[in-house]
Order: structure tokens, then sequence, then C-alpha cells
């Protein structure tokens, strides 16, 4: 403290008599470190004080005592900023602690993009904050059928990341790419009715694709419905299906349909982080969505995933408001 | 060594006597003059509390020696309603006052602070600064 | 970002007045503001949803989970003037077939 003292005595005496501006930056940069070392406002104010006694023998008492004062009164101060540092320091460690749950959650969910024999597959999908709530699982067996499934769970963060580790489970106990999307969503919905509370549920698509017959059937849970662009009519289609979002009633039935995809045709199914545009209410997104679809349509799906993921971003101005998942299958 | 001196605290003026008798006792001690406002300031809040949870208290300020040590030992103890958390009452977000206040406020203006309270029985407080 | 109710009563019917917008900060409020409605057999909550400029789907959960309440409690819950927005918002969830929702209410019986 002493060596401190001394310090600070000699910058302020040196500005008092010059004034300069080099003086006033050495001071902050002098600050800086007391501040590193944990001195606190009124300790300061203290220092100031008893240099400027040093300095100035006739210094009124009534100066001094307006010094006491001021000490007396920094003292909340200076909690303050302890309280604000020991806020910081929780901060980092809550930090630290998502950013290891999020890396867990990446390796559990860990999807491969399949490359079957005549049909291009992309995906991407892009979280709003560190733990995602969109999953998007492939499954692909025995060159016949492959399989996808698309889902967003509501909420962000980890509840909801937690939600979606149960739908990955129940996918997984599915084993085979070729059950029936109606039949899989069934069994989901039970999984998650049981699981969650009231006010936490999923929306899901989940499609099959026989590799040998091209016909690509379909089920969705409460989920923004798939484009189908047909090559033939160069035209799009919106595959409607109604179906209860999973989670919320313990029996739910749930339908499923077929097309058959053809060369040059190609379905989009998203969550719908990608159709959220709350600022735009003129703006219809899924008609962007088939837009540039329509423009990047030659490019490889992955191309495709990403063109369009860049655009909408640029459209919300490179802030989205929810996760973002996107796949593109191409016959 | 000094007596330990004793402050009602009934009234928010009784916060001021109960400052004033610490920090001159603070001074006796020899404790610098940041130091005699970090002292002074912790029983404020230590009195403050006792008003605002327990109706009426009051405040003990004694002076501490060990070996090589002096020191100053400040209690609050009061009848009131009592803590559940103890351990919680410490933390900062946990605080009542948004302006550097309250326990935690106590917990860094001194060096070591004990507390014992049972619900419905009372809460005493010791907060204890060292001559460094 | 941010969330109001006002409510009217009627008897057995109680009319709820949400305006705002309903996403995750606002969530929780709308949540609680719906949880002091005290629920009873054979009473109906008409929520009109006509200022409700945006809601996502935490907005939603609000609802499932008080629809979930009043389904319990033997009440009934009616949704009302919603937006075509949030009409297809509910079509697409597969809430409207679960919910009643309605263009108008007896808030415009009124008028």
């Amino acid at each position: 403290m002493e060596q401190i003292r001394k310090q600070y005595k000699k910058i302020l005496s040196d500005y008092i008599g010059n004034q300069s501006e080099s003086d006033l930056y050495i001071g902050q940069n002098f600050i800086k470190r007391m501040i590193q070392k944990n001195v606190t406002p009124e300790e300061v104010i203290s220092i100031h004080k008893r240099a400027l006694e040093e300095i100035y023998d006739d210094i009124p008492d009534s100066v001094l005592h307006g010094y006491d004062f001021l000490i007396e009164v920094m003292v909340h101060f200076g909690l303050k900023v302890q309280e604000h540092q020991a806020l910081l320091a929780k901060q980092e460690e809550l930090r630290i602690e998502m950013e290891v749950a999020a890396k867990i959650q990446n390796l559990l969910l860990e999807t491969e993009v399949p490359k079957p024999r005549g049909v291009d597959i992309g995906m991407i999908s892009v979280p709003l904050r560190k733990m995602n709530g969109d999953y998007v699982h492939f499954m692909h067996d025995d060159d016949r059928f492959l399989s996808v499934a698309v889902t967003d769970v509501v909420g962000k963060g980890v509840p909801a990341a937690l939600c979606m580790s149960m739908v990955k489970y129940g996918l997984d106990t599915l084993e085979y790419a070729n059950s029936n999307p109606s039949y899989v969503l069934e069994v989901l919905n039970k999984i998650i009715e049981k699981s969650v509370d009231d006010s936490m549920f999923v929306s899901l698509c989940y499609a099959r694709y026989n590799l040998k017959t091209n016909v690509f059937t379909w089920s969705s849970a409460g989920h923004e419905p798939s484009l189908y662009y047909q090559a033939a009519t160069e035209s799009f289609h919106d595959l409607e299906a109604k179906g209860l979002l999973l989670g919320i009633l313990p029996e739910t039935k749930y339908t499923q349909q077929d097309i058959e995809l053809n060369d040059g045709d190609f379905v989009i199914i998203m969550t719908d982080g990608v159709t959220d545009f709350r600022e735009k209410e003129e703006f219809d997104p899924r008609e962007k969505i088939k837009e540039l679809a329509n423009s990047y349509r030659h490019l490889s799906a992955q191309a495709m995933c990403e063109e369009i993921y860049k655009e909408l971003q640029r459209l919300h101005n490179f802030k989205l408001v929810d996760d973002f998942s996107v796949v593109v299958i191409k016959k | 060594m000094r007596e330990a001196k004793t402050v009602e605290i009934v009234t928010e003026l009784d916060i001021v006597t109960a400052r004033k008798i610490g920090r001159d006792e603070a001074k006796a001690i020899g404790f610098n003059d940041v130091d005699q406002s970090r002292i002074t300031t912790a029983i404020g809040e230590l009195a403050k509390n006792i008003l605002l949870y327990a109706n009426m208290g009051k405040i003990v300020i004694e002076e501490m020696e060990t070996d090589n040590l002096k020191g100053i030992s400040i209690s609050s103890i009061d009848k009131g309603q009592g803590m559940t958390e103890v351990h919680k009452v410490l933390e900062d977000d946990y605080t009542t006052s948004s302006t550097g206040g309250g326990l935690p406020a106590v917990k860094r203006l001194v060096d070591s602070i004990d507390i014992e309270s049972k619900v419905g029985k009372g809460t005493t407080v010791k907060a204890v600064k060292w001559l460094s | 970002m941010n969330v109001n109710v006002q409510f009217r009563e009627d008897g057995d019917l109680l009319v709820g007045f949400i305006e705002g917008e309903i996403d995750t900060y606002s969530a929780p409020i709308l949540r609680d503001e719906l949880e002091l409605i005290r629920l009873s057999e054979g009473l109906l909550v008409e929520l009109d949803l006509s200022n409700v400029n945006y809601m996502d789907s935490t907005g939603l959960g609000v609802f499932v989970a008080f629809y979930k309440k009043i389904v319990k409690e033997n009440a009934r819950l009616k949704l009302v003037n919603l937006s075509a927005r949030l009409t297809r918002l509910f079509e697409i969830t597969g809430l409207s077939e679960l919910m009643e929702i309605e263009k108008g209410g007896a808030a415009n019986a009124s008028i």
C-alpha cells in the first residue's frame, strides 16, 4: 500500500504542476492497476486525501472534513463494484457449464447425412443459442429405405434440448428405417406425453423414402408442411398433413400420405424457425422459400440448403429468432 | 481491554447512535479512516436489518485481542423470525437491496462473519475485523 | 415483448382480452395471468386474441397448459378473433381440432 501511496502522490503532484494530458493518461493507467489489485474507490479517495495533505500543509480542515464525508459515502459504491465483479465471475462459470452441456449435446445428437444412390440429400441446422431445439435424424439401411425426422421442440435452451434428447432416444429404439411414419409418430407421442410437463411439446415431421419404388411417405405432428417441387409441371405443392403436436394427448393417432418422386423433383422439410418472420407481416415466408428453392434448384441439395439459409439470414438482418433447420431431398 | 458497548436498536436514530459508538471504538483500537468507515457502514447495515426484519434488537461492539492481533467484533442480536436459508442469505442475488447493501455487503466489509439463526427464535450475526 | 390481459366477468362467462406479443419473454407473464383465474365446473373462458400481434411456439405452450387445466376442472375454453396467421398456427399444430377456435365471440355480440 505504501508503494501505491507514493506513486499516486507523485502522479497527482505532477498533474497539479503541469496539468498535462500525459499525466492524466498515466493516472488512468495507474488506476487500472489499482483496480486489478482490488483497491476500492473509498481507499483511492483516502489515498488522494493523504497525498494532498502531504503536498500542501495549509489545507483548511473544512476541506479535509469534506473528504472524510466523501470517503464515507463512497463505501457503498465500492460494495456495488465488488458485487458486480462477483456476479461477472458467476456468469462466466455458467457460460462454461453451458458450453460443456452444448458439446455433450452435439456429440449425442450427431447425425450423418446419408448418400444413397439416386438421391441427393442436404441438411442445415443452426441453433439460435448454444443448445439446439431443432433436431434432424436420418436413418438409412439396407439400400431400400431412407428415413428422416425433423423436429422442433418448443422453447429454447436447456429444457428444450433435454426434451429433444428424449425424441432421439425414441427414434433410436425404432431401429429400422422402414417403419410406417404414422406408427413412428404414435410411438414418439406416447413417450413424450409421459415425460414432459404440460407446456412442453414437440412438432415433428417423419418421412420415409423407398429407394426402390421412389415413394415418399410422410406424416406430421403439428409440423410446418413440407414443400414439394414437381419438375414435370415446374410447380410447388404443400405437403399438408393434419396431426396434433407430440406430447399433448396420450393416445393421438396420425395419418400418412404418399407421393412418387421423379427425376428433378425435390422435397424441402423445415422447422418453423425458417418460416418465422415477426416484423415482416406483409411477407409470406413460404412464398420466399419457393422463390429461393426455384432459383437454386440446379444446385446440389446441400448447396440449396446453404443458399436458403444465407438468404433468409440476410432478410432477418442476420438476427434469426429461432433455431433454423432445412432438409432438402432431391431425386 | 475496553468494555463491550451495547446499543438497543428500536428506531432509526439508534442506527446513528450505534454507528457513532462503533466509529469511536474503531478509532480507539487503531483502525485507519477507511476501515473506520467500513466498520461503521457494517454496523449501520446490521442495525438496519434488525429494524427491517426483527423490529428490535441490539448491537454489541467489542474490542478483540488474540496473541498478536487486535480487532473489533460487531454482533447483531435479535429475537425476530429467524432465517431458514442462512447460506443463501450471504449470496449476492438473494439480497433485497439493490444498492450494495444487506448481509452480502457486511460480509465484504469485514474479515469474517458468523450467523446463528433459529426460525421463530431469532438471529445473531457476529462480524469481526482485524487490524491489518 | 410485452403482453397483458384484461378480464371481464359475466356470470358463467369470463372474457380475457389479450394484448401484445407472446414470445419466450412474455409467455411466462401470460401464464401467470391465466393462473390467477379461478376455474370452476361449467365456466366458459373466452380468450380474445384480436390484439395479439405475434405469437410463437412458446405462446402455444401457455395455451396448451391452460387448456389442460380447463379440461381437468370441467370448464370450457374458447379462443376467438385470431388473425389469419394465428389461425394457421393453431391449424398446423392440430390444436384447432383440440380447442374451440372461433372468429368473433361474445365480446362482439355487444357491438
